[in-house]
């Protein structure tokens, strides 16, 4: 099962992800990233979309 | 109440002579994170500018700048209202997750060969002659033939496409209920291009970037032919004069910093770099304006809902706080500039900008020399978005 990772030191918390795969990544009340590692695969799409669209490449996929 | 320890520093910017990277606003930045200003608040240093550009509780402040201008209806009006810049919450969210996958970095990087030609081909123009003028023989013939690229239109309609952007863009200046009747000439005329072409693909889809638009779908939604027109004309309205504006603001960093054009030209693999330093040091994008969505606090700042906030690039670009070394250096390691804007509203078409321009400043590099300014060059005021609108310069031929 793949699962997703985001390099805490490249994130700026842009939220773009949240907009692309809302039921993985989500921005809390202060404006900061929250995520779920694990993740259904029907949502495989949604989070290469993630991937694709943050502005500084900081989400990546592991086997 | 606390009392103020220091007085908060006043910029009026929107005279035309107010200046980004002056004195005036250095010993402001020193003295206070943010100023007042004639229009809400300036938001001055990196770290406050970084956190409130995402804050859930600002909004993109720009949806009622038709209606302060006196202009409340018509074809601009229209398209600006229903436009992704001034969209917020899951209207704008909507529309953001079916343009997004046709600006994707894995898509864009296909066309580097085609910027690198059009890059080339544009410097063999004026290369033996020793001088061009900078805005007219490069960048606005890149920044639009790049859109042309995109849009997959005949290179040749460039010069048509930037003077219909730029009519466009008359929109922005404080000159807009002038110039109102040129602007929805041009939004009209580009309405009948983007119809076209959106037309063009529905019957013939292939796998360029308007088919990839007219394509896009997700959980069974579509865009309509009328918000596949609005993102047509964002494109190019939003692609054209920032680009163009970037690259002259591009040679004049390079032009004031000699030793790092030298270094791009030997290091060509530094051009995603010398994007990012300039964007860093000498934006076009001057400030990101945002807007309240409700009364809070933020440090020691009451700030009431409806208060504009600028969020100036440069400024917190250069903040001495964050960048203890802030001149431009291709070499070093910096944290992320704001000239994209960013948070929900981050700049849609960032990888292809970056894409274009890191491969057009080394190809620059690589062929010219002791770039310099010949005099006559002439600028848009630094508030908003700036750059040069006339660029001569004198260089020699590199062997």
């Amino acid at each position: 099962m793949k699962t997703v990772d985001v390099d805490r030191s490249l994130c700026d918390n842009h939220g773009q992800c949240a907009i692309a795969a809302p039921e993985v990544f989500r921005m809390n009340p202060d404006g900061v990233l929250e995520y779920e590692p694990t993740f259904d695969d029907s949502l495989l799409g949604e989070v290469e979309e993630a991937i694709d669209v943050c502005p500084v490449q900081a989400i990546f996929l592991k086997d | 109440m606390s009392t103020p320890t220091v007085d908060i520093p006043y910029l009026n910017i929107s005279d035309p002579s107010f200046a980004m990277q002056s004195e005036e606003l250095r010993n402001a930045r020193a003295a206070s994170w943010y100023a007042r200003t004639n229009y809400g608040f300036a938001v001055l240093r990196y770290d406050e500018v970084s956190k409130l550009l995402k804050s859930p509780k600002l909004k993109q402040g720009s949806a009622q700048w038709p209606a302060h201008n006196g202009v409340h209806g018509g074809l601009f009006y229209d398209w600006w209202t229903k436009n992704l810049l001034v969209l917020e919450g899951e209207d704008h969210h909507r529309i953001r997750r079916l343009l997004n996958p046709a600006f994707s970095p894995r898509l864009i990087k296909d066309l580097v060969p085609r910027f690198q030609a059009l890059a080339n081909e544009l410097i063999d123009a004026f290369i033996d002659k020793g001088e061009c003028e900078f805005i007219r023989d490069f960048a606005e013939p890149y920044a639009t033939r790049v859109l042309t690229i995109l849009l997959g239109i005949p290179e040749s309609e460039w010069p048509k496409i930037a003077r219909l952007a730029s009519t466009v863009g008359l929109a922005l200046g404080v000159t807009f209920k002038r110039d109102l009747d040129k602007v929805e000439a041009a939004v009209a005329e580009l309405y009948e291009y983007a119809d076209e072409l959106i037309k063009d693909r529905q019957a013939n889809p292939g796998e360029d970037f308007v088919s990839r638009l007219v394509l896009a779908s997700r959980d069974g939604d579509r865009l309509s032919d009328e918000e596949l027109r609005n993102a047509l004309v964002l494109l190019i309205f939003g692609g054209m004069d920032t680009t163009r504006n970037q690259l002259g603001l591009a040679m004049q960093s390079f032009i004031r910093n000699p030793e790092q054009w030298g270094l791009l030209a030997e290091r060509p693999e530094l051009g995603a770099k010398a994007v990012e330093e300039v964007m860093r040091t000498n934006p076009t994008v001057t400030w990101v304006t945002r807007e309240a969505v409700e009364d809070f606090t933020y440090q020691d700042l009451f700030i009431e809902k409806g208060t504009t906030v600028h969020l100036f690039t440069q400024s917190s670009g250069t903040d001495p706080l964050a960048f203890p070394n802030p001149e431009m250096d291709l070499l070093g390691e910096h944290a992320p500039h704001y000239g994209f804007g960013g948070g929900v509203h981050h700049c849609l078409g960032h990888f292809v900008a970056r894409a274009d321009m890191s491969e057009a400043l080394p190809l620059l590099a690589s062929r010219i020399a002791d770039p310099h300014l010949t005099g006559g060059d002439e600028w848009l005021p630094d508030s908003g978005n700036t750059g040069p609108t006339r660029l001569p310069i004198g260089f020699t031929r590199r062997s």
